[in-house]
């Protein structure tokens, strides 16, 4: 049987092949008519030859056809529909523009989203969102924010209001994979949580996969999260903009040269701090981010792309507390089209990210960060019509600075003082193919293998018998073993080499045009680690490579899942279970100092973590009425076994509760179109409150009421609820020249105190122990007016 | 333009509701556990001072104060096997006008408590002085705050570790090692905006043991001070160094140590 089902699957990629005589290659490029921006993700169908495929990440797209001439469909949504017949004599080159629905005036305007669901591809475990989606959802101090809008989709959640980054199908938040224009940025959040440094305007659209992740991607075992920035307007010059509370933004994009070459130019920023300035208070804190990107196509074949972010988070205290932290990034992509079948990226990336602290009242000044430097070579190889195959190689050169300290005052007490910094290299080549196997049932299957290597540093602390830490039986505690020696080595060598071959597929059947399913199954490997112990990432947490003393995390995650689309894909819905096992995830020893500590080693235990649950979407697309509903249940845990018998482990070895575990999750959005002028949206978010841990009694020692707290995350804070409401106003719906709109929200409207956390403490005042409840958000209404010329 | 400009000045206020408030909730009690506070001072000024060991039982989170335990029989012996006796002067207290520490010697607490054997063992650590004393006032987040700066010399080549005791209304404790500032003068800080000219300032530095730095590290990042929130670190059970030898699993909460320490009176200026 199973030699049977090998010889159908070979034969069914050559016997296509050997036919292909009389077929000739359609490529080229898809771009939105008004802009010349490419558009990914558009369908090109044949209906009569019942074949069709996807344009890519750069709006390329390759098919082969038999000679004749055919009927095409190109769609987009929120585009309209391209309908042409098409002569095929020869390999030809086409490219095809598509305007969009808005920009046609006379024409009811129906909103549509490009979200529409995949039934036939074994594509799954994806959240999209558009942009323009994410724009009309309301928001937090009217900040449109692409990562606040993917928590409203199943199997995404966060430690909570005001928590950085996010938590996918019960990953860490150090474990997802953020590419802006493929480069990895590693803190996604501004003012420690509160927004995503992404500016909706510049963002083009954003993909997340959960699950069945392709070979293409890895160093990251949750999610990949795939952010494109516009390229620019080739045809004309425009600019757009939003005024809000927080934070106001301006975008101007236009041709460098007609057609070919464009330029974006964003910024943002917040300006809470002036108003603080108003008041005579020497306070401030404020973000700000530009985005850049210059876009030019040389000819039909080949196309430079350079693209740039910076951003800055800023806060000074009366000058004793200066903060300062951020990413940069700037990367340059060639496009070229290899062959009429093969499309190639080759991208060079450069990414930091900076830490930069002042303390007045401790006399230093300190920096720490992460660069790097990745080379990416990606092939996309459209074979034929039955099979496509996606592989390329990348490497990346990694610069950890834990951290370099210096006095900032002559008075000050402290030494100069740099920690090791550390190198590294990691590398992968990979191979996938996308494959139509018989009729209905597709796969996606690739193997990426992966290697990591921890170069050598100045310094390396060697422990007796390579451990560490030490187990302290008296005691009952681990505490940090003395090392025995350093060791120096050239950056130019190997102190430890890893590699992992990670196993990708992914199968769908469908049924028929309406009813799928599908399932996968990923392997995947990570080689950072994010050294943080508090219940959600601070900004000044350092990355930390594996090496001779760290292991790298192994995921396994297998998911199923049942597709269908109704009422002429009105409404969709996918039900998907998924179960994910983590080995070597990092866990602390108690009261470990992370910050500052050169040995880091010294402080750390492995455990495993796991996490498993079933999602629910379902969605209404199309109509005046879109939105969805969606709902995950799912429990994630974490543990970390003794090494020894003797040993206790951490919470005793016993499984326990991640920060972010919520095993309801419930949440609903709608958008409602009343008319040309008016647009109304919704959202209500219900989830089981977040693990926590209560006293179960207290002691006093020297002068100090300490807890005795129960078992870690055994407790829960009372669950979470929250309505928003949001309008937006289009005072002058057909102009075309100048465009405006106004949206005005309502944040938490029934303005309900959700717990972000219960801490227990001394009252000062009464010398009594209460237990305090911290919410942050109560209702907050908000107001932003954004334009377009 | 004016009205988004009360909307946004409206929002501010909004924004600044941020809120604790405090709340009831019902909590689950744990079975009492011995504490033992066994903190042993060498005032440089004082050598002969009375020693104190203070021994009371955890209780539930919410009741006003702490059972003392009382009737144990405490007792701290020298390498030489000699026996210094604490005698209960209150409920819970004991008091010994016999023993004073000296350096480089390993002393061994006992407690006797309902049947169960209870040691701990360490040794004196010394102290540098608290050399002077600067004030700086318009200082803090606030900028009302008065800040003061007690120096001290690091001694080279050595961890060091210590114990700060700033009491003014209230008592303020902190903790410091010589990581980044081995062998200098360096200083410990202490801000307030309770503090007016005039008042008086008790500061004291207490040389501590890298074990029990760490375990005031961690007693301190437990006792909410912190504040909760999503940075706050992992709660957890909090050993010292005090071995239950009847029954290990019954252990105690608290510690034994022995630091010289060193008084510095300020005068607000």
């Amino acid at each position: 049987m199973k030699k049977v089902l090998f010889v159908l699957f070979f034969s069914s990629i050559f016997i296509i092949d050997l036919c292909a005589q009389e077929r000739y290659t359609l490529n080229g490029l898809v771009k939105d008519m008004a802009s010349n921006e490419t558009l990914n993700g558009v369908n090109l169908l044949f209906p009569d030859l019942n074949t069709g495929t996807t344009s890519n990440e750069y709006g390329f797209y390759s098919i082969r056809l038999p000679l004749g001439d055919h009927r095409m469909v190109v769609s987009y949504l929120g585009y309209k529909d391209l309908s042409l017949e098409i002569s095929i004599t020869r390999n030809t080159t086409r490219n095809f523009d598509l305007s969009e629905i808005s920009e046609i005036l006379d024409e009811i305007v129906i909103s549509e989203n490009t979200e529409t669901l995949n039934i036939k591809s074994p594509e799954m475990s994806v959240n999209k969102l558009d942009i323009s989606t994410i724009q009309k959802m309301p928001v937090i101090f009217g900040e449109v924010d692409v990562l606040k809008s993917l928590l409203l989709l199943p199997g995404v959640s966060n430690a909570g209001e005001g928590s950085s980054g996010f938590n996918v199908r019960g990953g860490a938040v150090d474990q997802n994979l953020i590419l802006l224009d493929e480069a990895t940025i590693y803190n996604s959040s501004h003012l420690f949580g509160l927004f995503s440094v992404f500016n909706p305007d510049a963002i083009k659209n954003l993909k997340l996969y959960k699950g069945g992740i392709p070979a293409k991607y890895g160093g990251r075992v949750s999610s990949v999260l795939e952010i494109y920035q516009k390229d620019g307007n080739s045809k004309k010059t425009e600019a757009n903009g939003g005024i809000g509370l927080i934070s106001s933004r301006l975008l101007v994009q236009g041709p460098i040269v007609k057609e070919s070459g464009s330029y974006l130019i964003g910024g943002r920023s917040s300006y809470a701090h002036l108003f603080l300035k108003l008041t005579d208070n020497e306070n401030s804190a404020f973000f700000y981010d530009l985005n850049t990107k210059l876009s030019y196509r040389i000819n039909e074949k080949n196309s430079l792309l350079f693209s740039g972010y910076f951003g800055r988070d800023v806060f000074n205290i009366n000058e004793s507390f200066i903060n300062i932290y951020g990413n940069s990034v700037f990367n340059l992509r060639w496009n070229h089209v290899l062959t009429e079948k093969i499309f190639t990226n080759l991208s060079l990336i450069y990414s930091d990210y900076y830490y930069g602290l002042t303390l007045d009242f401790v006399g230093f000044n300190w920096n720490s960060g992460i660069r790097n430097l990745n080379f990416k070579y990606d092939f996309n190889h459209y074979l034929n019509e039955n099979i496509s195959f996606d592989y390329g190689l990348q490497s990346t050169y990694y610069q950890f600075n834990p951290g370099e300290i210096e006095p900032n005052t002559p008075q000050s007490g402290i030494n100069p003082r740099e920690l090791t910094k550390k190198y590294a290299l990691e590398s992968a080549v990979y191979f996938s193919a996308e494959h139509n196997i018989l009729p209905g049932f597709s796969a996606e299957y690739g193997v990426r293998y992966s290697g990591f290597l921890r170069l050598g540093q100045n310094e390396l602390n060697l422990y007796p018998n390579d451990n560490p830490v030490n187990f302290n039986e008296t005691f009952q505690i681990y505490e940090e073993a003395e090392p025995i020696g350093t060791r120096k080595l050239s950056r130019n060598k190997v102190e430890r080499a890893f590699s992992n071959l990670e196993p990708r597929l992914s199968l769908a059947y469908s049924f028929n045009d309406n009813q799928s399913v599908k399932a996968s199954y990923n392997r995947m490997s990570q080689y950072l680690h994010l050294i943080t112990n508090t219940s959600s990432p601070t900004p000044l947490d350092v990355w930390a490579p594996s090496g001779k003393y760290i292991e790298p995390q192994l995921l396994d995650q297998v998911a199923v899942g049942y597709f269908q689309n109704f009422r002429d894909r009105r409404y969709s819905m996918e039900i998907e279970s998924f179960y994910k096992v983590i080995q070597n995830r990092l866990d602390f020893i108690d009261g470990a100092n992370l910050i500052a500590n050169n040995s880091i080693e010294q402080v750390l235990l492995t455990g495993n973590a796991r996490a498993y649950g079933l999602e629910l979407l379902f969605r209404k697309s199309k109509g005046k009425l879109t939105g969805w509903l969606a709902y995950t249940l799912s429990k994630t845990e974490q543990q970390t076994p003794g090494r020894t018998s003797a040993e206790t482990g951490i919470v005793n070895g016993n499984w326990y509760n991640t920060n972010y575990d919520k095993p309801h999750d419930v949440s609903i959005t709608a958008s409602y179109e009343l008319n040309q002028k008016w647009q109304v949206s919704t959202n209500f978010a219900y989830q089981t409150g977040l693990p926590t841990t209560f006293p179960q009694g207290q002691y006093l020692f020297e002068n100090l009421t300490v807890p005795v707290f129960s078992p870690r995350n055994s407790n829960r804070l009372p669950d979470y609820h929250r309505l928003d409401i949001s309008a937006t106003y289009i005072p002058k719906p057909s102009s075309s020249k100048y465009k405006s709109s106004w949206n005005f929200g309502i944040y938490n409207i029934y303005n309900r105190k959700n717990a972000v956390s219960l801490s227990f403490r001394k009252n000062q005042d009464t010398g009594f122990n209460e237990a305090v409840r911290l919410s942050l958000f109560g209702i907050i209404p908000s107001v932003t007016y954004n334009f377009k010329i | 333009m004016r009205k988004i400009a009360i909307l946004i000045l409206l929002s501010f206020t909004i924004l600044m509701q941020a809120c604790e408030d405090v709340i009831e909730i019902a909590l689950k009690e744990s079975e009492p556990r011995l504490v033992v506070t066994a903190s042993i001072f060498l005032p440089k000024d004082n050598p002969e001072a009375s020693q104190f060991i203070r021994l009371t039982t955890t209780a539930p989170y919410f009741s006003e104060d702490v059972p003392a335990a009382s009737d144990a029989e405490v007792a701290i012996i020298d390498e030489r096997g000699r026996k210094y006796d604490f005698q209960e002067f209150e409920p819970g207290f004991y008091k010994s006008d016999e023993f004073t520490p000296r350096f480089n010697e390993d002393y061994q607490l006992e407690i006797l408590y309902k049947g169960e054997l209870f040691t701990a063992t360490e040794s004196l650590v010394s102290s540098p002085s608290i050399e002077f004393v600067e004030q700086r006032d318009g200082a803090g987040f606030s900028g009302d705050n008065i800040e003061l700066r007690a120096f001290y010399s690091d001694p080279e080549g050595v961890k060091n570790f210590y114990l700060f005791r700033f009491l003014h209304e209230s008592l303020s404790i902190q903790i410091y090692d010589d990581e980044f500032t081995d062998g200098n003068l360096t200083f410990a800080y202490f801000s307030s905006s309770d503090v007016k000219k005039g008042d008086l300032v008790r500061i004291e530095i207490q040389g501590i043991s890298r074990r029990f730095y760490e375990y005031m590290f961690i007693l301190r990042s437990q006792t909410g001070s912190g504040g909760g929130g999503p940075f706050q670190t992992q709660p957890t059970t909090v050993r010292g160094n005090v071995v239950n030898q009847t029954n290990p699993e019954n252990f105690a909460f608290g510690y034994f140590r022995l630091s010289e320490t060193d008084t510095f009176n300020y005068t607000v200026q």
